[in-house]
């Protein structure tokens, strides 16, 4: 069940950033719903931290409204 | 505009510094709050919390009004900074004195008062 709501997440993350050099999900205390995310893509390429922040959340909006996310740690990085 | 949402907007754009946290200061109940927090702290930013557990509906308008998904969430005078992986980062890097500098003034961290505040009617 834990294994997968990572990967879904990890499914749409790809979805919204096919250009992803570095992209990976994790489930933080195993639970399935505690998770680090971490996304290295052009699309945030001088972007504030704030739209970067926005992307991803727009990305897991889904999961993030039904609950299945109940906490989100995001880490992303502009890549040229 | 429901009140609740009418009050909720009248903090973050009348208070120097909002948090939107689950608990308060005192208190504080999620791990995320707590980062958020203590970056303010760091910073010696004048914290204003809003504790969103009591109501379910506090975190709804406060998402309507702000376009951010998840608790918790920071104000600058009445601008978004950002949720706790933000507020950390930017405190890292030493923008978000930057920031509270600009908006509030050099001489911010003088009125570095922590407070909670509801955004729930009062009871009649």
């Amino acid at each position: 069940m834990a294994q997968m709501a990572t990967e879904s997440l990890e499914r749409l993350l790809r979805e919204a950033f096919p250009d992803a050099t570095e992209l990976s999900v994790q489930d933080r205390t195993g639970g399935g719903d505690h998770f680090q995310v971490i996304v290295a893509s052009p699309a945030f390429a001088g972007l504030p931290l704030l739209e970067q922040h926005r992307l991803v959340n727009d990305a897991l909006a889904g999961p993030l409204r039904d609950g299945t996310i109940h906490e989100l740690r995001i880490k992303t990085k502009g890549t040229a | 505009m429901s009140e609740l949402s009418s009050r909720t907007k009248d903090v973050i754009e009348n208070e120097p510094v909002t948090l939107f946290m689950k608990g308060t200061p005192q208190f504080v109940m999620c791990g995320n709050s707590d980062r958020a927090l203590r970056a303010l702290r760091e910073a010696g930013a004048p914290v204003t919390a809003v504790d969103v557990l009591p109501d379910p509906e506090i975190r709804q308008e406060l998402s309507t009004l702000s376009g951010w998904p998840t608790i918790p969430q920071v104000f600058v005078k009445g601008e978004l900074i950002g949720g706790a992986d933000i507020t950390e980062e930017l405190a890292a890097s030493g923008e978000l004195t930057q920031i509270l500098e600009e908006k509030l003034g050099p001489d911010y961290r003088g009125s570095a008062e922590e407070r909670t505040v509801s955004v729930l009617a009062t009871p009649a």
